[in-house]
């Protein structure tokens, strides 16, 4: 028996190291990476106070959705629906000011505008718990009826005139130099990161995630919880788009969230892979989603053609999740 | 190539190799090391396998018995000692070459695809026959098929698929396949797993017949009741060296379980009535049905074990679910420490102080990926949140309630906080049980609780069982091992088709006594 345990821990020294380092920390030090290479190549603009905050002014809306995805994801659900949920979040918004200028204000607007997306959410919870259907179809259907619905409400037309100022200031307004936008999505990543890490629905949504089956054992009213997960997501995913209509000060019909699809499951992924490899978790979303800002940004400021970010990040995420997974296979 | 010494007289490896009439070695192994980086897997392993014969393989988990497989059947390269093959040396870079040679090995899962017909899994392992260089021949794979089946006497339509075939059809059909590659040593790894008892005894018709035509086979098991009911010769390994070979004659259960664990630690005794203290009744059902069970009464006291027997499918196991309500409850009533009871859901029957370990840990128990911790404190985080409205959880609480429970069952672990997943077996079940101590339940349902765990840690999870019951808790607990009831239970029920039907205690409560009423053996005693 002694034998074998101090032969697996010699097992564990010197093996654990490189592989499992850049498993752990390879996103992280490629961000650092990145920073520097950027700061050295273009130390007049890259590495000012000025453009981080560009920088993180650029990604809040995709770090406000991925924030939200990650909810989701953490129980084990794909939710293909943000998209349309952005731009519903947008559209509601600027429809209900416009349409209604007298009796609704900005905050009634962006309340009816999330608590719409929260309802749908929930509805998408609903029918993941209660109809069996997976959340990937599930998601893909409702975002499908989402669409529809917007571009029927709108006769396709896009709102441009009429948007309030308040509405504007949303997306454009600051805070002693901080923009509105980049605290939006800290207060929502620092709301979850609560929920997820300290909070009792926050770690049933892990155990669920792990193991529904030993999570219902345990009584843990696993059904509940979906809905709660997607509404969540579906409110993040309508206040991103309710931040990109007002930023834009025009409410599209269509389209609006697509663009951010693709990346806040990168994000998210890429997220999966750094600290704690395999998990999903507020604070590795925060470093994918930056780690894609810095790519596009840098990238830009090099000059180097728009069309290179997407292979550079397609790339990346290759090697993120190759680098996850062969942390999880070892522990095997 | 040093085949001279092979071929000549055998050296002696045991007292047992030396026996009279000694046949041919088809297989011997030689001083076979295997390391991997910081621990040796494999520390010098001399094996030797006759024309013919049944040859059990027994270990704990650990003990070197899959890395042996490996070596044997090409999946891995050894890193020092010998392969001899019908006496000639060989180094194997691949399974495809070790089955060339005739080794051939039949997984747990018997490694067929169940979408796919009879015919056609006894086809993959060779390029399909051809029409025209292009089109599967049909006919001459059916062909091919009815010959191999009739070589291992299983009488079934080719065509069917694998996953409409009894568990012991799939095995013979597994069989057949190696034997159609040709295998003159047939490696079997666990393979009575799925099996009922009378499934069993087919299959095991069948090897002693085909070992009679000359087939070799290495069996591992850990059922010893089968070991010793099929086995010509036994060879146990522990921490990757050999602790002996003996024949038939020559092996006791006793002597093989201490080979296995080295010592006389394991061998529990047969549980004693005697210092038992037993309290009210705490829950009962009376005629209760539901799913498989179809009519169940009991009363079980606390401090009682009580056992529910009966082989696969008699509606034991299924009883544990249906008393946690995993499944609805058709009829019957249940009585919780006086009071009647309907559990709606599982949330309902833990919140009433039951608590289920179910059979299968990975899937229905484990956080998989989660520490220890997080395994421990599943049920129970309600306990550590500090508000109401945010429901925010107090880590340091939770984690000295895992820390306490670690120390008291001794769950051998780097840290509370290490991935569940780096545990032994053993260590995680304890974890489960922990997770249910702490909770607080008075009730323990514990289905299978010793599956997949080594024999030194089925002994700790057995006294573990006793304290849990001497604490003041009614302990249900059921099996498919037979040898555990008497082992673990003050009473046995036994179900037959979904029924009671029939209850032994005390030092009635034997192996054979409970499987002569699971059978359906009539009266009760």
């Amino acid at each position: 028996m002694n034998i074998s345990l101090s032969a697996e821990r010699a097992a564990q020294k010197p093996r654990v190291d490189i592989a499992a380092w850049f498993a752990r920390y390879g996103t992280i030090f490629s961000l650092f990476a990145l920073l520097i290479i950027f700061s050295i190549a273009r130390s007049d603009v890259f590495p000012t106070v000025d453009n981080l905050l560009n920088i993180m002014n650029q990604v809040s809306i995709l770090g406000t959705m991925a924030f939200g995805l990650t909810v989701c994801l953490v129980m084990g659900l794909f939710d293909l629906s943000i998209a349309a949920m952005a731009t519903l979040g947008g559209y509601v918004a600027t429809f209900l000011l416009v349409q209604y200028p007298d009796s609704i204000g900005v905050p009634v607007a962006v309340l009816i505008a999330l608590a719409t997306a929260a309802i749908i959410g929930v509805i998408n919870g609903l029918i993941v718990s209660y109809l069996g259907i997976s959340a990937f179809i599930a998601t893909l259907a409702t975002g499908s009826i989402i669409t529809g619905a917007m571009l029927g409400i709108s006769n396709s037309k896009t709102i441009i005139t009429g948007i309030p100022d308040e509405f504007m200031a949303i997306g454009q307004g600051s805070v002693l130099g901080v923009s509105n936008p980049i605290l939006i999505m800290l207060t929502i990543g620092i709301a979850l990161w609560l929920l997820l890490e300290h909070t009792q629905p926050g770690r049933h949504l892990y155990a669920i995630g792990g193991s529904a089956e030993a999570s219902r054992l345990s009584g843990i009213a696993v059904k509940r919880y979906a809905p709660l997960a997607m509404a969540i997501c579906a409110v993040c995913a309508g206040l991103g788009g309710l931040m990109a209509a007002s930023v834009l000060g025009a409410g599209r019909p269509q389209g609006v969230g697509d663009g951010y699809l693709l990346n806040a499951f990168a994000a998210v992924f890429i997220g999966a892979s750094s600290l704690r490899p395999g998990k999903f978790h507020i604070i590795g979303t925060f470093i994918g989603v930056m780690l894609i800002g810095v790519i596009n940004n840098g990238l830009s400021i090099m000059g180097v053609p728009t069309y290179w970010q997407y292979i550079v990040q397609g790339v990346l995420l290759i090697i993120a999740l190759f680098s996850a997974g062969i942390l999880a296979m070892r522990r095997r | 190539m040093s085949s001279a010494d092979a071929n000549g007289a055998p050296s002696v490896v045991d007292g047992a190799d030396t026996a009279p009439g000694a046949s041919e070695i088809v297989l011997e192994v030689k001083g076979l090391v295997k390391e991997f980086p910081g621990t040796r897997a494999l520390d010098g392993v001399d094996l030797r396998i006759r024309r013919g014969e049944i040859h059990a393989l027994l270990g704990e988990n650990g003990a070197g018995k899959s890395t042996l497989i490996r070596a044997v059947c090409g999946a891995s390269r050894p890193t020092a000692g010998s392969i001899l093959v019908d006496g000639r040396m060989v180094t194997f870079n691949s399974p495809q070459e070790a089955r060339a040679l005739g080794i051939a090995v039949v997984h747990q899962h018997f490694n067929l695809v169940p979408q796919l017909s009879v015919r056609e899994n006894l086809a993959l392992a060779d390029s399909l026959p051809r029409r025209g260089g292009i089109f599967v021949d049909w006919n001459a794979m059916e062909h091919r098929a009815k010959k191999l089946l009739d070589r291992v006497g299983l009488r079934i339509d080719p065509k069917i698929e694998v996953s409409k075939l009894r568990p012991d059809e799939s095995a013979m059909v597994a069989i057949a396949k190696a034997i159609g590659s040709d295998a003159k040593i047939i490696i079997l790894d666990e393979p009575t797993s799925a099996l009922l008892p009378a499934e069993v005894s087919i299959l095991f018709g069948h090897m002693r017949r085909l070992a009679s035509e000359g087939h070799s086979f290495l069996y591992v098991s850990h059922r010893l009741t089968e070991v010793f009911d099929i086995a010509d010769r036994v060879t146990v390994l522990r921490d990757g060296r050999r602790v002996g070979t003996w024949t038939r004659a020559a092996m006791s259960r006793k002597t093989i379980i201490e080979a296995i664990v080295g010592g006389a630690k394991a061998w529990v005794d047969e549980i004693n009535d005697a210092d038992v203290v037993m309290g009210e009744v705490v829950l009962a059902a009376e005629g209760v049905a539901g799913g498989r069970v179809k009519d169940m009464s009991f009363a079980v006291r606390s401090g009682e074990i009580l056992g529910l027997a009966g082989l696969p499918g008699s509606g034991a196991e299924e009883a544990m679910d249906l008393l946690f309500a995993r499944f609805p409850m058709t009829r019957g009533s249940l009585t919780l420490n006086g009071k009647q009871v309907v559990f709606h859901d599982t949330r309902d029957a833990k919140e009433a102080g039951i608590a289920l370990v179910p059979k299968d840990r990975h899937a229905e128990s484990l956080l998989p990926g989660s520490s220890v911790r997080e395994n421990i404190s599943l049920p129970n985080l309600s306990r550590f949140v500090t508000d109401p409205v945010l429901r925010f959880i107090h880590r340091g609480r939770e984690r000295a309630e895992g820390m306490d429970v670690a120390i008291r069952l001794a769950i051998k672990m780097s840290s509370i906080e290490a991935s569940i997943d780096s545990l032994s077996g053993g260590n995680q079940q304890k974890a489960i049980l922990g997770r249910w101590l702490a909770s607080g339940a008075k009730i323990f349902l514990l289905n299978s609780p010793t599956a997949a765990v080594d024999i030194g840690a089925k002994a700790e999870i057995y006294n573990l069982i006793r304290q849990i019951a001497a604490s003041g808790a009614a302990v249900l607990f059921t099996s498919t091992e037979v040898e555990e009831f008497p082992r673990v239970c003050h009473r046995v029920l036994v179900f037959s088709d979904g029924r009671v039907v029939g209850e032994v205690s005390g030092k009635n409560a034997t192996e054979t006594n409970i499987m002569h009423l699971a059978v359906g053996g009539g009266d009760e005693h």
